[in-house]
């Protein structure tokens, strides 16, 4: 039963009517009356009589059987008023109003803007906070980090020798002060749980060359530098407050570090605290006469007299330098060469910072590329709606609104929609401000001056200003000039600007074609990095860190003497070895990853005569490189024969061997335990291991020498040793059983660091790991950012052709060449930003070679799977506005336009 | 105001809330409705199904609802009402309207609301 003509026509029967969609609706509703009726048992007839019944008191009602259409509200247009400026508010406020319309519009724009904005604030706060901001001390920029070096070679440990600080340290003209420090770590131990702090000792010199005043009390003299007047110390500000309860009353107090008392003299500020404020006290430091062959070594750092600059420092030093005492072998063993002295002088910023400086400023440079493109995609989104709005500026210039006039309006869009994305920007950027310093690795530098403050808010501001503008420029005078006749002619819903062919359009594509251009660059870069990180984690270090769990146990000379040690030692390996799953049980005073440490200068025997070579000394325990996983390549390893009544061994690494005994080590006899005793006592060496790299396999590696604890007389001599067990599954379980071992082997012992070798390889990898996520970041976003301008662009063109397509379908173009036909434009778009990007790239890529590891800049996996990426996220963004338009009804199209 | 009148407006007004308390539930279309209003009134209240829809239209045209066409696959269109935000605190405050009303009725006149 036709239900809607036989409504229609009795509706019409007293010459009035009602709206289609009325009829319809009262089609369906009697439709289903019928269908009712029906199931309640009525025959045909009778159910048509029912409906026939309604609709007659339907036929009564018509004349309120009106539908009112409603239009949304138009929008006033602001009255014209004189000022200018009074103008513009108002262009403010319409455009507000119209992007409240459109909140899907408004909502893309604007997150976009401040996904951009928020990561450009927190990028330059590092980069300001890190590299430009003025150093926390009041003479910052006249503070210079001093090295040393013989005959061109750096100390294998430290960076100043006593002979060279004590040659200029009195008679200096072109420095205001000089100070030697060190950094120590130490149990506290009184005041609470004992607690491992790091602090540092230092000359009384260092308060007046950082000008550095204490908060409560004063800081130590000169006076206080020699032991005789009893222990002083300076705490750190954080540290007065956690354990002292910021008690001005602990001055005067006792603080103990490894058990000796020192008293409480000062509080230092936090943010003066040297060299970060990592460092939890100051104690004094004396630097010590030359006398005989020793050396002592130290970090130094000066300040410059005002107008000198740090290469005349470093002159002078330099000059003073040549008349320092010969300290012969010492020189040779801490140096490796007893060459002239030569004394450079860094800029501290720069000196803290050189490591990041290169990284940071290509980060920068690559969140400056996010936010053009985050910018741009607002600003292609802005020209598509111009585009579709051609009747209302038609309009508005039929009306006499001059191009300056339609630009203003535009542009307050833009500005509106910028400060928006820039004032959820800055919030998201401080609310994740916060986490920076959690996120950063704990050795990055000056992470304390990292402050979202007046500058980095400023920058913001003006960068968001300035971007706003420019790319809000665009759109608006590409929407300013329109075709009056054929813009008004065109039907309403025709978009214009779809292809290629208008400007419009051409801006779009050419904004896309920047954007994809982009992604690329932040692609490969980000691709290098991970390669470049990748091949870090994989790199052949000469050990095998999975599988082992490692803690540091400390072991001060105040507390514990060498037969205390080797006893606790002993003990901790049987504990350890009998432990279930555990495979090696060892220590070594050394651990492989961690840089610097001792070194021992040593005259060996060797067939061509007596030489004089350099090395580092380790005690291990006889499992040790099993538990490491290091490889024997010449002899054998220690076994636990070889105890005080064998004969004296010793095992060397490959540098070693290869370079003061041409390969040849095994059966070369050398000193035993140097450093710790038994001088004269010789060793013979029974086995070569291969070198152990601290985080790339390209790093240098330096002559070791390994000793067992087992041969040196039961005495223990070093006071800090790594414990290490190797063990099956998951060797972090055993952290609990590894603690309660150290507890039982005596009870004062703590142990710290208690980590597996793994994750100490990962905290070394921290820097290169943050670079790689957050580049990895940034071109996720800007992938997703192309890839969804693509799919805007496709769909609209999409959409502007679709009659042109219906043509070809119904003139029988297969779904192959329609989706041929809309999947080109796109991918003329993408190629060409692909090509523009990887040449980008290619120049770009050049700045990062410093930190890159294993990989080139121009890796040829990266350039050549970056592009593909980019070609998939193409695909993927041009697949469903292709699908569509193969969907399309010819019919239906050709029959709405 | 005469009984006829009177009885109009209470119409009108009864109309008005019963459409827009089954509207709370869920969108409907205009079948659904009169249906509804037929069986949970126990056929109480002579509703005629022709003002339905010109009640329909004067709801929406208040934007009190709001009704869309909707397309199921193997269907003919219908059209769906549901209640906009302004026609839930109509509706919230008609509800206190009548209780209060109701009350006001008991009190005086002993008539208790079932």
């Amino acid at each position: 039963m036709d239900w809607k003509t036989k409504i229609a026509s009795a509706l019409a029967r007293d010459g009035r009517t009602a709206d289609d969609d009325v009829i319809e609706e009262l089609a369906h509703h009697a439709r289903a009356m019928y269908d009712a009726a029906r199931a309640d048992g009525a025959s045909g007839d009778e159910a048509e009589a029912r409906v026939c019944e309604q609709i007659e008191r339907w036929r009564r009602d018509v004349g309120r059987l009106r539908r009112t259409a409603r239009r949304p509200a138009a929008i006033e247009p602001p009255p014209a008023s004189q000022s200018s400026t009074a103008g513009f508010v108002q262009d403010l406020r319409y455009a507000f109003r119209l992007l409240r319309r459109q909140p899907r519009f408004t909502t893309l724009a604007s997150v976009t803007m401040a996904l951009g904005i928020a990561a450009t604030t927190l990028l330059f706060s590092v980069t300001y906070g890190v590299l430009i901001k003025p150093l926390p001390w009041p003479a910052g920029d006249r503070l210079v980090v001093l090295k040393e070096t013989r005959g061109g070679k750096p100390p294998r440990f430290n960076a100043f020798s006593n002979a060279a600080y004590l040659a200029w340290r009195d008679q200096a003209a072109t420095i205001d002060g000089i100070a030697a420090w060190s950094q120590q770590t130490v149990t506290l131990s009184g005041q609470g749980e004992p607690e491992r702090l790091r602090i540092t000792a230092a000359t009384a010199s260092l308060f007046t060359v950082l000008d550095a005043r204490p908060l409560v009390g004063a800081v130590f003299t000169q006076a206080d530098e020699v032991a005789s007047r009893g222990n002083v110390v300076v705490l750190s500000e954080g540290l007065w407050r956690e354990r002292f309860g910021a008690d001005p009353a602990a001055l005067g107090r006792a603080a103990h570090f490894d058990g000796q008392p020192y008293t409480i003299v000062g509080v230092l500020p936090d943010r003066l605290a040297y060299p970060d404020e990592r460092s939890r006290a100051f104690v004094p430091f004396h630097v010590p006469p030359i006398s005989g062959n020793s050396l002592s070594m130290f970090n130094a750092i000066a300040k410059l007299r005002s107008g000198v600059s740090a290469s005349q420092a470093a002159a002078e030093a330099t000059g003073r330098g040549r008349f320092v005492a010969d300290t012969g072998m010492t020189t040779m063993a801490i140096f490796g060469s007893t060459g002239a002295v030569a004394i450079s002088a860094t800029p501290l910023k720069d000196a803290l910072t050189s490591d990041v400086r290169q990284p940071l400023i290509v980060l920068f440079a690559a969140v400056g590329l996010l936010l053009i493109t985050a910018a741009g995609n607002v600003a292609g989104l802005q020209l598509a709606r111009a585009a579709s709005r051609r009747r209302e500026i038609a309009i508005r210039a039929a009306l006499g609104a001059g191009s300056a006039r339609v630009v203003r309006e535009l542009l307050a869009e833009s500005v509106v929609l910028g400060s928006i994305g820039a004032a959820s920007g800055l919030v998201l950027a401080w609310l994740l401000h916060r986490l920076v310093p959690v996120l950063l690795p704990a050795d990055f530098p000056r992470v304390g001056d990292l402050h979202l403050d007046a500058t980095v808010i400023a920058f913001s501001i003006v960068v968001s200003g300035v971007v706003t503008i420019v790319f809000g420029l665009i759109p608006a005078w590409r929407g300013r000039r329109i075709d009056l006749v054929s813009s008004l002619a065109e039907d309403g819903n025709a978009p214009a600007g779809g292809g290629a062919r208008s400007r419009v359009g051409r801006t779009r594509l050419a904004i896309m074609t920047g954007q994809v251009a982009i992604a690329c660059v932040l692609l490969v870069g980000a691709s290098l990095l991970g390669r470049s990180f990748v091949a870090l984690l994989t790199a052949d270090r000469g050990y095998d860190p999975s599988g082992v769990l490692t803690a540091r146990l400390s072991m001060p000379d105040s507390l514990f003497k060498p037969e205390r040690r080797y006893e606790i030692a002993q003990a901790l390996l049987e504990r350890l070895s009998a432990m279930p799953r555990v495979s090696d049980a060892a220590f070594t005073s050394e651990l492989p990853l961690t840089a610097g440490g001792s070194t021992a200068g040593l005259t060996l025997r060797t067939s061509s005569g007596p030489i004089f070579v350099q090395a580092s000394p380790r005690v291990v325990s006889p499992r040790v490189f099993a538990a490491l996983g290091m490889r024997v390549i010449a002899g054998r390893g220690f076994s636990a024969d070889d105890t005080q009544s064998a004969a004296p061994v010793a095992v060397v690494n490959r540098a070693f061997a290869t370079r003061y005994l041409q390969g040849a080590a095994v059966g070369v006899k050398i000193p035993m335990g140097l450093g710790y005793q038994d001088a004269g006592v010789e060793a013979e060496i029974v086995g070569v291991v291969d070198d152990v790299r601290y985080l790339a396999s390209n790093d240098a590696t330096h002559p070791e020498i390994y000793y067992s604890y087992q041969q040196l007389r039961g005495r223990l001599t070093v006071p800090v040793v790594t414990l290490l067990v190797r063990a099956q599954g998951d060797p972090a379980t055993l952290a609990g059983a590894l603690r309660a071992a150290v507890r039982d082997a005596d009870g004062t012992l703590v142990s710290e660091a208690v980590m597996t070798l793994e994750d100490r390889v990962l905290l070394g990898l921290a820097r290169p790991r943050l670079y790689m996520v957050l580049l990895g970041g940034f071109a996720a976003f800007a992938i997703v950012i192309a890839g969804v301008g693509l799919f805007a662009v496709v769909s609209y063109a999409v959409a502007g052709r679709s009659r042109e397509l219906a043509v070809r379908t119904a003139l029988g173009a297969q779904a192959s060449n329609i989706v041929g036909l809309v999947v080109r434009q796109g991918l003329t778009v993408a190629l060409s930003g692909i090509v523009v990007g990887l040449v980008a790239a290619m120049v770009l890529t050049r700045s990062m070679a410093t930190f890159l590891y294993g990989v080139t800049p121009y890796d040829a996996v990266t350039f050549v799977s970056v592009p593909l990426a980019l070609l998939v996220v193409t695909a993927i963004a041009c697949f469903v506005p292709a699908r569509r338009a193969t969907r399309l009804d010819p019919l239906r199209v050709l029959r709405s336009s | 105001m005469g009984m006829d009148a009177l009885a109009r407006e209470l119409k009108r007004g009864s109309t008005e809330l019963l459409i827009l308390s089954l509207l709370e539930e869920r969108e409907r279309h205009g079948y659904d409705l009169a249906r509804l209003i037929g069986d949970r009134s126990r056929g109480v209240i002579s509703f005629h199904v022709a003002s339905l829809y010109p009640t329909l239209y004067r709801l929406e045209e208040k934007q009190l609802i709001e009704g869309r066409w909707v397309e199921k696959a193997g269907q003919r269109r219908r059209r769906y009402y549901r209640l906009t935000a302004a026609g839930r605190k109509t509706l919230k405050s008609q509800r206190t309207t009548w209780q209060n009303f109701f009350e006001g009725l008991n009190r005086v006149a002993r008539i208790t609301t079932a």
